[in-house]
């Protein structure tokens, strides 16, 4: 058939994307099993038997409350698992793991904004939802994706947790309008960042007793955050001082703090931008000092003379308010971490679970990821990441088999 | 979103040789296979040679009329490979196409020895689609549409010699969809426009009162072509802008008549088009697309085209006062590298037939009738001679063009 070719101008109008409408989300990735289990395969990570499952990732705008008691827009991604056996839709419902992610410096780097920009599956929401068929949720937190001009309240305890409830709120909501059949079965996870928000998460949803927790897996957070602090600024040089220079400003921002008082110049006056979510954490170390205090380090020196020295000093009150370490939870709590982390030392999840047990904490256990995979050789914060999340899919798949039965 | 490969190699064989070149723009250019730019008479010789306006009559032309185009199907016998062991079967057609191209040329009478004439045309205009099988991979549809305005002066020197240029204001709008359906999981939609100017030069000159000499030059023009572009990874789409830069390739002309007992002319051309400038096709995408479409809509493609040379002979019979018969013999070369062609334009050598019909009316009005055959050499790719995994023949394709049109004079 032919088209009349005139002087006729087409129309100026483009149309969207013809993608699966949804109500409350937008579809962001649709990969079939097949494809994701090439890929497993090809980089050795399953076994030809190993059963996988489809990928559907949307994102989902919400509103939480910052840190300051403000509503602001936010966003995650929720992934679904496609291809499970039928009565998991029709009656068992899918089981929900909330997963944190770790500390991120760009935009880019936040789940839902990784879904737009490749289309593709990413990250540890693959273990939980093609392999452990479970519901992933991942909270861009706020200061990423529809967030991103408002800063990051980095390790600050209360809109950690809510950002992550009122996601996990917004889910049931958007899985009643879109007929995904859920069934309420809640595991809580996170690795460094995201494991100390997961803890404070936990302790939130235990104190309002409106979620329940079948199982929490915190990985290699920091969750003794004045211990963290006191050992990062004893020593006299900075490994990575994004993470401190990123704490330092999330707390001066929340206390209403002057950051010239904490951070020295010319830092204190190009963090703001250092931290707009332009930047990767590699480019904004270089441009910071490793030197931790003095006339030519990162901080202040009276700030941090008075900070050992005071022990009023806001900065320490706010390390102890904001730590999730040291509390009585009944939710049972495996804590995953491995030896050889040189960021988040092995001795914070130590200390979290004796902590915790002096307590009366019901049921939390320190697990070594390394001891526990049997491996003969330890792995450092970065590269523990990977092994972590796959124990804890394990882990959460138990507790579900035992419970859903699936 | 960038416009596209597709709508470059559409744009290509428009304007200059090539599958669905369309360079006839007239009755008498259409009757004569375009080797009418030495001897042009009517309103249309605003377009063809421009210089010869400053030897017209001292009245007003205007030629008008309608082309319509049916290109056959493209026919392919063959494998489509993706990898050295992804090899598949790949017979197809591609889908018939029929449209319309009209034309308006206007000539103005003379001021001194300066005259000025326009043509509004369409330069070119193509869709083309396969809707289905592997070539629907690369070349779902490939539609493009210009239009273009084209205001000219001449200088008459003396008698014997002129010379004119003119502006080139072009409009081209374009579609490229592609299609992985079950065999890839990638799809794309775009649609791009621009506008841009060229320009171009003519120059004639007659030795004798039966022999007429003339040189065209056409310049190059760069389309840039912006829109917006959906690409679909298994199924989710995301929607970027886009752009692509295509070129216009400059054409010289050369072209000699002579005239016999003032009513048979014989003319030959010789048409060297500068294909060579398009050596890569390279999108470009306001943000970085998602990265496992790169390789499909991201990454440069070679073109390496050459350029072409294209000869043109055409006779003109007046054969009585109110009839006069035309016919012409053209052999196109076609631009394209093997190397690199795609679905989206199989094109080959052509051997070029037209004939055609003017009928007097009255002193003012003529009107008659043209029919172009476009015929396309067969051809085939063995294994491992075409970057884009195209192994297989092409036959069949080619174009068929009828014109009917009309002069005027006041």
């Amino acid at each position: 058939m032919g088209s009349p070719l005139l002087f006729i101008a087409c129309g100026d109008s483009f149309d969207e994307p013809n993608n699966e409408k949804v109500k409350g989300g937008e579809l962001f990735v649709n990969f079939p099993a097949s494809a994701i289990k090439l890929e497993l395969l090809g980089k050795g990570l399953i076994d030809e038997n190993r059963t996988v499952y489809g990928y559907k990732a949307y994102k989902i705008p919400y509103t939480t409350t910052n840190e300051e008691g403000n509503e602001v827009d936010v966003s995650g991604l929720l992934v679904l698992p496609i291809g499970l056996p039928s009565i998991v839709n029709s009656t068992l419902g899918l089981s929900m793991v909330s997963d944190g992610h770790g500390a991120i410096f760009k935009n880019s780097e936040a789940p839902s904004v990784i879904a737009d920009e490749t289309g593709a599956p990413s990250g540890s929401s693959v273990l939980f939802t093609s392999l452990g068929g479970f519901a992933t949720l991942q909270s861009d937190y706020i200061g990423f994706g529809d967030s991103k001009n408002d800063y990051h309240p980095f390790l600050l305890k209360k809109s950690s947790a809510d950002t992550t409830i009122d996601f996990i709120e917004q889910v049931k909501i958007f899985s009643k309008e879109n007929n995904i059949t859920l069934n309420n079965q809640l595991f809580l996870t996170g690795y460094s960042e995201g494991g100390y928000t997961t803890m404070a998460t936990l302790q939130k949803i235990e104190e309002e007793n409106e979620l329940f927790v079948s199982m929490a897996i915190p990985m290699a957070g920091p969750y003794a955050l004045e211990s963290v602090v006191d050992g990062v600024l004893s020593q006299p040089k900075l490994e990575v001082p994004s993470f401190i220079a990123n704490i330092g400003y999330a707390y001066v921002q929340s206390h209403d703090q002057e950051l010239r008082l904490v951070i020295n110049e010319p830092y204190a006056s190009t963090l703001p931008i250092l931290l707009n979510g332009d930047i990767n954490r590699s480019e904004i170390d270089s441009k910071l000092t490793k030197i931790t205090t003095g006339e030519k380090g990162l901080f202040v020196s009276k700030f941090v003379n008075d900070y050992f020295t005071k022990d009023t000093h806001w900065f320490k009150n706010a390390m102890r308010t904001n730590s999730v370490h040291a509390w009585k939870a009944n939710t049972p709590i495996r804590l995953l971490h491995c030896k050889k982390d040189e960021i988040i030392p092995y001795s914070i999840s130590e200390l979290t679970e004796i902590t915790m047990n002096a307590m009366g904490a019901r049921d939390v256990k320190l697990i070594s990821v390394e001891e526990t995979l049997g491996m003969k050789t330890e792995a450092g914060h970065i590269g523990c990441g990977t092994l972590a999340y796959s124990l804890a899919t394990t882990l959460f798949a138990t507790v579900r088999k035992e419970t859903i039965g699936y | 979103m960038k416009k596209i490969l597709v709508l470059s190699s559409i744009t290509s064989s428009l304007v200059v040789g090539g599958a669905y070149k369309i360079p006839e723009q007239s009755l008498n250019s259409m009757a004569l296979g375009a080797a009418y730019i030495a001897h042009t008479s009517g309103g249309d010789t605003a377009y063809f040679n421009p210089a010869n306006m400053a030897f017209m009559e001292e009245k007003q032309f205007l030629e008008l009329g309608v082309t319509w185009a049916h290109l056959p199907r493209n026919k392919f016998e063959g494998f489509q490979a993706y990898s050295a062991t992804e090899i598949s079967f790949a017979n197809n057609h591609s889908e018939v196409e029929n449209f319309q191209l009209p034309f308006l040329h206007y000539v103005a009478n003379s001021m001194n020895n300066f005259r000025w004439g326009m043509s509004l045309i369409v330069p070119g205009g193509l869709t083309k689609r396969w809707n289905s099988g592997h070539q629907k991979v690369f070349a779902e549809e490939f539609t493009l549409k210009t239009i273009e305005l084209n205001p000219v002066l001449s200088y008459k020197v003396s008698n014997n010699f002129a010379f004119a240029g003119g502006l080139r204001f072009i409009y081209s709008e374009g579609v490229v969809n592609s299609d992985g359906g079950k065999i890839k999981p990638i799809k794309r939609e775009m649609k791009g426009k621009t506008f841009e100017v060229g320009y171009n030069l003519a120059v004639s000159y007659k030795p004798t009162t039966d022999i007429n000499m003339a040189v065209t030059y056409r310049s190059n023009i760069d389309l840039e072509e912006e829109g917006d572009a959906n690409l679909y990874l298994f199924d989710v789409g995301r929607q970027y802008s886009a752009n692509v830069t295509v070129p216009l390739p400059a054409t010289l002309s050369f072209a000699v008549s002579k005239t016999w007992q003032k009513k048979y002319t014989f003319e030959l051309n010789y048409e060297k088009t500068y294909w060579s400038k398009y050596d890569t096709l390279m999108f470009a995408y306001g943000e970085p697309i998602q990265p496992l479409l790169v390789s499909s809509f991201n990454d440069p493609k070679l073109k390496n085209w050459k350029d072409s040379d294209t000869f043109r002979v055409g006779v003109t019979a007046k054969l009585t006062p109110f009839v006069t018969l035309m016919a012409g013999y053209s052999k196109d070369e076609s631009p394209i590298n093997r190397k690199y062609l795609s679905y989206e334009l199989p094109d080959s050598n052509a051997n070029i037939y037209s004939l055609g019909v003017r009928i007097k009316a009255n002193e003012n009005l003529s009107y008659g009738v043209a029919y172009l055959h476009d015929k396309k050499d067969a051809f085939s790719l063995k294994a491992g001679e075409n970057e884009n995994g195209v192994i297989g023949k092409f036959s069949e394709g080619g174009a068929n063009l009828l014109t009917v049109g009309m002069g005027y004079t006041f």
